[in-house]
């Protein structure tokens, strides 16, 4: 397989090598431009698709945190005495305390600013959602940054629209959740802590290979800010210190020569500052922690580590503890990332992993030989493996569908990104360069570049806009669509967020004083949908089918039970309608007869 | 020499081919996102079964269906699609929530994407056509059953009586009750519904009759029989006949943590015992039968005893019989 080499692979000759330090920053500055346009182009998706889609059971409990936490943050500013004392902490700060704050305190601090002080967004859940998708953003981002710089500007577009194009993706980046967060901040750990390795710097930059001390310090904050954004983060050190131990171990020679010239500590200054940022900003942005640490620590912990497991199906069975289908994660990885994403993929972790085989094949001092002393492809497939590995564990809770893996996801599309870029060098030999051009070879280039990348990812972004708003019920067109999902058993949906969907049936067939069984959705999702008008007004939602007027079911195999029982009280089992996506039950609801006692 | 020179060009142009092909075959990775694409939209249009084609296929089979006639929908996830297509006339509650097949004589099987109803395994094809998206099977049971008494068409005061029996023996009547039933909460799992229309007893439990989710998420309507201790179930005046057949189960939530305990259902006729089946949790939506030639055609009180040591799996114990 020969393809087009990394930035760090280019031999002497290269043009990166030779150009002047103007050309790189001019190429840092377009990088810098690309990456924001395109992170800003998809937040611009988000937000114009948020009124569209429900609230799920979390976001319903974050909103409720949030406006506690607002409250807390007003007090700190009128207040800032009262504030800090344990009676004002614990009594706002213990809502929610199974999970950090950070993001709850975004979400609270957007709602002030964007909701109730400058008035920029109609819907308050919007103003809660913004710094989730922001995060998400900052994903599209450092994916583009970090590919770009890696490979190429082309991997970086790649990589960028293979991890926003995913409908998964897509839906979670929507919530006022932790899961598109814990993603960027993922990578972002990733990104500036290869930074700080020398990653990333082009050669012929003074900084080659070294680093600095800048990103040192932006690594150890990015951790203590991942720590505060979800637990998630506490697995980043099984990515940092087997890489550091195998840069040391390939390039240790070489570094301590490097120290015996220049006196330069060679212990990797990003994990020293991770190691003493990271808990120190975990600790300090979570005023829950600020009383009784000890003991809450331990309740945090105890609350991951012991957590409940929830029923989920897979192939038409429902788990609901231990042992886990090993099969799970990598079945609804293929079911749900777009099919040309996973074969890109493949192709370029392929490519990554035969060159480190062969480079570790060779002798170690061919090892150390290698330009990219910062190993770049072991940190990518590290930052890969282990956010996966939990869940080929029997223990690990699978409850989450794909969300509890999203940190994986930039470094699938990075590496999804460096296949793309060996596709295209096939493609200039196999077709471009076989084409009589003349003179207009690089426009030619540039035309089919884009449009060979538009081919590849028609399929993914046709399935994307189109599982909107019903990003858990679908699967890719190569498992079948939803139906397929539908067929294997897969889960359908959670969180029950698609009541939403349901407002034109109830705005035509209920009246004033008509009752809403509600079932999987939460209260306080529920109450915002009233809110906001994203359902008729005049409903009112109520817990049990014998109080309803109407009664729904979010189809989940386990919540058969829900039908049935609705079923016995209704003494029938005629929906009234049934909300379907593609053809696929999502909701039933039923309407009392009104005959019924 | 020659050999081995020709071995090496033999590889190289095996090699070389094999690059070119794995060079062509890249290049093409593009058009898996086409494919991805043309797939899509096949899937989300013309592949999307319409409630048109829902009513339609509805209209086929209620021309040649009779009240008897079982109609089942393929795969089970249509169910609720065809449920409302077909309403409680052609499909309720009854035949939804079936203890089992065995009753019905003909089956309409109403199937999309080529799916099959395994219930319908064993029965005999007897035609098949294709409306719309639809393929209508009509099936044959091979092995109907006649049934001649119900139990789950005699719950009420009028037909049952039912009891709390103590350690003595003594039996304390459980009162029937008309009214808004308990289907649930918020959370799930919620359990089986408390049906509305139930025999109460004293000091806790009832009678009555619900639907069961069973171990694989099917629905049975059976008669639940909650509380510690026994209880007993009469029936009134049942026509017997060569056997007394049922099922019995627990709610799929507690069925799916199987355990030692069993729940134990006896049945008797004419003073004399019919049989005992010794239900264990973890077993699923199970039948029993029991020959019963020497009551074949007279009538009496069928008594079933229902006895379980554990008010969270009894809480949760369901069974159907009838007689045949």
């Amino acid at each position: 397989m020969s393809a087009a080499s990394p930035a760090h692979e280019k031999p002497p000759s290269a043009p990166a090598i030779a150009s002047p330090i103007s050309s790189l920053r001019a190429r840092k500055n377009v990088d810098t431009l690309v990456g924001l346009g395109l992170a800003g182009g998809y937040v611009t998706w988000l937000l114009a698709t948020a009124r569209s889609l429900g609230f799920s059971r979390d976001e319903g409990f974050y909103f409720t945190a949030a406006r506690d936490y607002e409250r807390w943050f007003v007090l700190l500013l009128d207040s800032p005495r009262k504030a800090m004392e344990r009676s004002a902490i614990d009594a706002i700060w213990q809502n929610n305390h199974e999970h950090p704050s950070l993001m709850k305190s975004l979400f609270a601090i957007s709602h002030w600013l964007f909701f109730n002080k400058w008035k920029v967004f109609a819907d308050e859940s919007t103003a809660f959602r913004l710094p989730g998708m922001l995060m998400m953003g900052l994903a599209i981002y450092v994916t583009y940054i970090f590919s770009a710089r890696h490979f190429s500007r082309r991997a970086g577009l790649v990589s960028a629209l293979a991890l926003g194009l995913m409908p998964r993706v897509f839906y979670h980046a929507h919530l006022a959740c932790f899961d598109v967060p814990i993603m960027a901040m993922w990578i972002s750990c990733v990104y500036a802590y290869w930074r700080a390795e020398g990653g990333g710097n082009r050669l012929g930059s003074t900084h080659a290979a070294r680093g600095s001390l800048g990103w040192a310090v932006l690594a150890g904050l990015v951790f203590g800010l991942a720590l505060e954004t979800k637990h998630n983060a506490w697995m980043l050190p099984a990515v940092f210190v087997p890489h550091a131990v195998f840069v040391l171990g390939v390039h240790g020679r070489a570094m301590v020569q490097s120290l015996a010239k220049t006196s330069r500590i060679v212990a990797p200054a990003s994990l020293v500052s991770m190691a003493i940022l990271g808990p120190l900003i975990f600790l300090l942005l979570w005023p829950w922690m600020w009383n009784d640490t000890i003991a809450r620590l331990i309740e945090y912990v105890n609350f991951h580590i012991h957590h409940e497991y929830y029923n989920i199906e897979f192939l038409g069975r429902t788990y609901f503890g231990p042992p886990s289908p090993k099969a799970y994660m990598p079945v609804m990885i293929l079911a749900t990332v777009p099919t040309a994403t996973i074969v890109l993929f493949l192709i370029g972790a392929v490519d990554r992993v035969r060159i480190l085989v062969m480079r570790v094949m060779r002798a170690a001092s061919s090892l150390a030989g290698g330009r990219d002393r910062a190993e770049t492809d072991v940190l990518i497939l590290l930052a890969l493996a282990v956010p996966l590995m939990p869940f080929l564990l029997p223990h690990t809770p699978i409850f989450g569908g794909t969300k509890h893996w999203m940190p994986a996801y930039p470094f699938l599309a990075i590496l999804a990104g460096r296949g793309f870029d060996i596709v295209w060098s096939q493609l200039d030999a196999c077709v471009l360069s076989r084409m009589p051009l003349h003179g207009n070879k690089a426009r030619v280039a540039r035309v089919s570049e884009v449009t060979a990348i538009a081919l590849t990812f028609s399929g993914a972004l046709a399935v994307t806009v189109h599982s909107h708003p019903f990003g858990l019920s679908t699967y890719v067109p190569f498992f079948g669509g939803t139906a397929g999902g539908a067929d294997l058993g897969l889960n359908r949906q959670f969180w029950g967020f698609t009541t939403q969907s349901l407002d034109p049936y109830f705005q035509k067939n209920t009246k004033s004083g008509d009752t809403v069984y509600i079932m999987d959705t939460a209260w306080p999702s529920w109450a915002r949908l009233v809110e906001e008008k994203r359902v008729p007004p005049w409903l009112r939602g109520v817990s049990s089918p014998a109080e309803a007027t109407f009664s729904i079911v979010h189809h989940e195999q386990h919540m058969n039970e829900v039908d049935y029982n609705i079923w016995t009280e209704y003494r029938s089992s005629t929906p009234h309608t049934v909300l379907t996506h593609d053809g696929v039950p999502i909701i039933t609801v039923y309407k009392k007869s009104p005959n019924h006692r | 020499m020659l050999d081995t020179c020709k071995r090496t060009y033999k590889l190289r142009h095996v090699l070389s081919r094999s690059g070119t092909l794995l060079a062509w075959t890249l290049s093409a990775v593009p058009l898996v996102g086409v494919a991805e694409l043309a797939v899509h939209i096949k899937q989300t249009t013309s592949d999307v079964v319409t409630e048109a084609q829902w009513n339609a296929a509805r209209d086929v089979v209620k021309a040649e269906a009779t009240d008897d006639d079982l109609i089942l929908f393929a795969p089970f996830w249509a169910d609720p699609l065809g449920r409302r297509a077909f309403g409680d006339t052609l499909s309720g509650i009854k035949k939804e929530a079936r203890a089992d097949e065995s009753r019905f004589a003909r089956a309409f099987e109403v199937s999309i994407r080529g799916a099959h109803r395994r219930e319908l395994a064993q029965w005999r094809k007897v035609s098949e056509r294709q409306v719309g998206p639809f393929t209508i099977g009509v099936y044959e049971n091979p092995a109907k059953k006649k049934i001649l008494a119900d139990v789950l068409d005699e719950v009420g005061p009028e037909r049952m009586t039912v009891t709390r029996v103590d350690a003595s023996g003594t039996e304390t009547p459980c009162g029937w009750q008309r009214g808004v039933g308990q289907p649930g909460g918020l959370a799930v799992p919620q359990g089986p519904a408390v049906p509305g229309d139930r025999f109460v007893c004293p000091g806790g439990g009832y009678v009555g009759a619900a639907i069961v989710d069973d171990d694989e998420h099917h629905p049975h309507l059976c008669l639940f029989a909650t509380g510690t201790g026994t209880t007993r179930i009469r029936v009134h005046n049942v026509t017997f006949g060569e056997f007394l057949a049922g099922h019995a189960g627990v709610q799929w939530m507690t069925d799916r943590s199987p355990t030692a305990e069993r729940i134990e259902l006896a049945f008797s006729a004419f003073d004399r015992p019919i049989g005992h089946h010794s239900h264990k949790v973890g077993s699923g939506w199970v039948s029993f039968e029991f020959s019963t030639p020497e009551f074949a055609g007279k009538r009496g009180d069928l008594v079933a005893n229902v006895t379980s040591s554990s008010s969270a799996s009894a809480r949760h114990f369901c069974f159907e019989a009838n007689t045949r």
